[in-house]
């Protein structure tokens, strides 16, 4: 009994995060500087920003950035990325660009993103989009390489014209890794939009860390970095409750899962 | 099961035949040819094996004849049709599992052909539920194939290229990867299967027992490259067969012969090429 409550995932889990905590509240208590405030203040911080609107509206503002940006970037990526793993040439074309672009990471497009299309939500969306069609792109494209040949050659024994060789086993056959590649790309949108919003923003959780900084609003700032983990946990489980719920038997049917 | 590709079987009396005239298969030009100057006939309905030592090109006679590859010379005729390419008339088994699709259940695994060939939903059902009952598979049609077990697999495979009623089954070391029990049962379900539905069945193995116990007509082929067929075996004996049967010991004694001889000639072909 006590042992199977030591090992299960949850309790495990649990203690992690209070052990977690509680290392934070002494560190803080042990420093007691008003730059390193304690959860209690962290969270006493996040209630009054709550409070007062300021937390809703900045997290709306990085929301739609990233809703937009993620949406945006996967209606390249995964079209793009399908193209490319099935049309040799298409490969050819891109793959310099994939290759070199995918080195050049989307903080370094900030400045010239602002330059050319303004501190409005374009540079920043543009930011996001970039970031998720790589990823999305990569794994799309490995996706369709690891589609099993006699698959593909059983199928053109039925008679399989190519349109149905695509719908029926190509894309059904990617399609696990499409999500995953999905799934990553959403969990960097959050880095991704952050350091969009360091540089001439005026909402969203980017900004409201800097703002805070630039306030010495310590409580604040970490509050805003505390919600940016949850909201990202929770996309992230979001995502995949309705994928695995949507698409499950694509993804049990991936390498792993066979 | 209502018929597609049986009618023209009924029709013509080349329904099922395979004619091989004078083959040769390269990869590429200029390179050593897997297969020179193969010419054989297997009739419809016959069950025609194909037994030879590794890379001796058994899986290249496989492909040809499914169209997957194309000769480089010669012409191979399926049912009175030149081969140009893979169609619903030869269904193809694999030694892997993996054609099935992971994604669709057993009954849609096995539904698959009637929906690209365009059969309406309610019938593929039926259909497809008949096919599995053939091959013994009522009440696992909900299953998903990572479910499944190896046997389980192949015959699901086999239900797949049973439901559209082609003329040629084309079976490539379908059961080399399951244990000899399971081997056996499908060996000999094969064997009863293909009497009850007549198939023209082009069955590969390096496995001189199994070639015995299937076969009507038994091809020992010669070890590659260049391969072409060394000789032609006629299996009169009668079916069910036995492997424990005196007759059944001597032709395997004697297909050994054969095969060994081949493969310590391609040995002495490999040492002279060193040398």
């Amino acid at each position: 009994m006590r042992a199977a409550l030591l090992t299960s995932s949850a309790s495990i889990t649990t203690l992690a995060v209070a052990l977690g905590v509680a290392a934070w509240w002494i560190a803080s208590a042990w420093i007691a500087l008003p730059l390193f405030p304690s959860p209690a203040q962290i969270v006493e911080a996040g209630i009054a920003l709550l409070r007062n609107g300021v937390l809703v509206k900045d997290v709306a503002v990085s929301l739609r950035r990233i809703a937009i940006g993620f949406s945006i970037g996967c209606a390249i990526g995964i079209p793009l990325g399908l193209a490319m793993g099935l049309f040799r040439p298409v490969r050819y074309f891109f793959e310099p660009y994939v290759q070199f672009f995918r080195f050049v990471p989307p903080i370094a497009w900030l400045i010239p993103a602002i330059m050319w299309f303004g501190i409005g939500e374009t540079s920043k969306i543009l930011i996001i989009v970039y970031m998720t069609v790589f990823l999305v792109l990569l794994n799309t494209m490995a996706g369709v390489a690891s589609v099993r040949h006699n698959q593909i050659r059983a199928a053109l024994c039925f008679g399989a014209n190519r349109a149905q060789l695509f719908s029926w086993v190509i894309l059904p056959g990617t399609m696990s890794y499409i999500v995953a590649g999905a799934r990553i790309a959403m969990g960097n949108s959050f880095a991704a939009v952050v350091g969009a919003e360091l540089i001439a923003a005026e909402a969203g959780l980017g900004y409201l860390i800097v703002d805070s900084g630039t306030w010495m609003a310590m409580g604040d700032m970490f509050a805003a970095m505390l919600t940016l983990g949850l909201l990202g946990i929770g996309a992230d489980r979001l995502f995949v409750a309705i994928t695995s719920r949507a698409l499950a038997p694509y993804l049990e049917a991936s390498p792993r899962g066979r | 099961m209502a018929d597609d590709a049986s009618a023209a079987k009924a029709g013509s009396g080349d329904a099922g035949r395979i004619v091989f005239d004078a083959v040769e298969f390269r990869f590429h030009e200029g390179a050593v040819p897997i297969i020179r100057d193969l010419s054989f006939e297997v009739d419809g309905g016959e069950f025609f094996v194909l037994l030879g030592p590794s890379g001796c090109g058994k899986s290249t006679v496989l492909n040809l004849i499914a169209g997957f590859e194309t000769p480089t010379q010669g012409t191979i005729r399926a049912s009175g049709h030149p081969v140009e390419h893979a169609g619903p008339d030869r269904m193809v088994i694999f030694q892997e599992s993996d054609s099935l699709y992971a994604w669709l259940s057993v009954l849609d695994n096995v539904a698959f052909p009637l929906r690209v060939v365009g059969v309406p939903s309610g019938e593929r059902r039926a259909r497809a539920l008949a096919a599995l009952k053939l091959v013994g598979l009522q009440g696992h049609e909900g299953k998903y194939p990572g479910e499944l077990s190896g046997g389980m697999k192949q015959r699901t495979q086999l239900a797949r290229a049973l439901v559209l009623d082609s003329p040629i089954l084309l079976m490539d070391e379908p059961f080399a990867a399951l244990d000899a029990q399971t081997r056996a049962i499908l060996q000999d379900e094969l064997v009863a299967l293909t009497m009850r539905v007549r198939r023209t069945v082009v069955f590969i193995t390096h496995d001189i027992g199994e070639a015995i116990l299937l076969g009507d007509r038994v091809a020992v082929m010669r070890a590659g490259p260049a391969s072409s067929i060394k000789e032609m075996l006629a299996i009169t004996l009668p079916r069910p067969r036995k492997r424990s049967s005196v007759e059944f010991g001597e032709l395997y004694e004697r297909i050994n012969q054969s095969i060994s001889e081949e493969v310590r000639r391609s040995l002495r072909q490999e040492d002279g090429l060193i040398a």
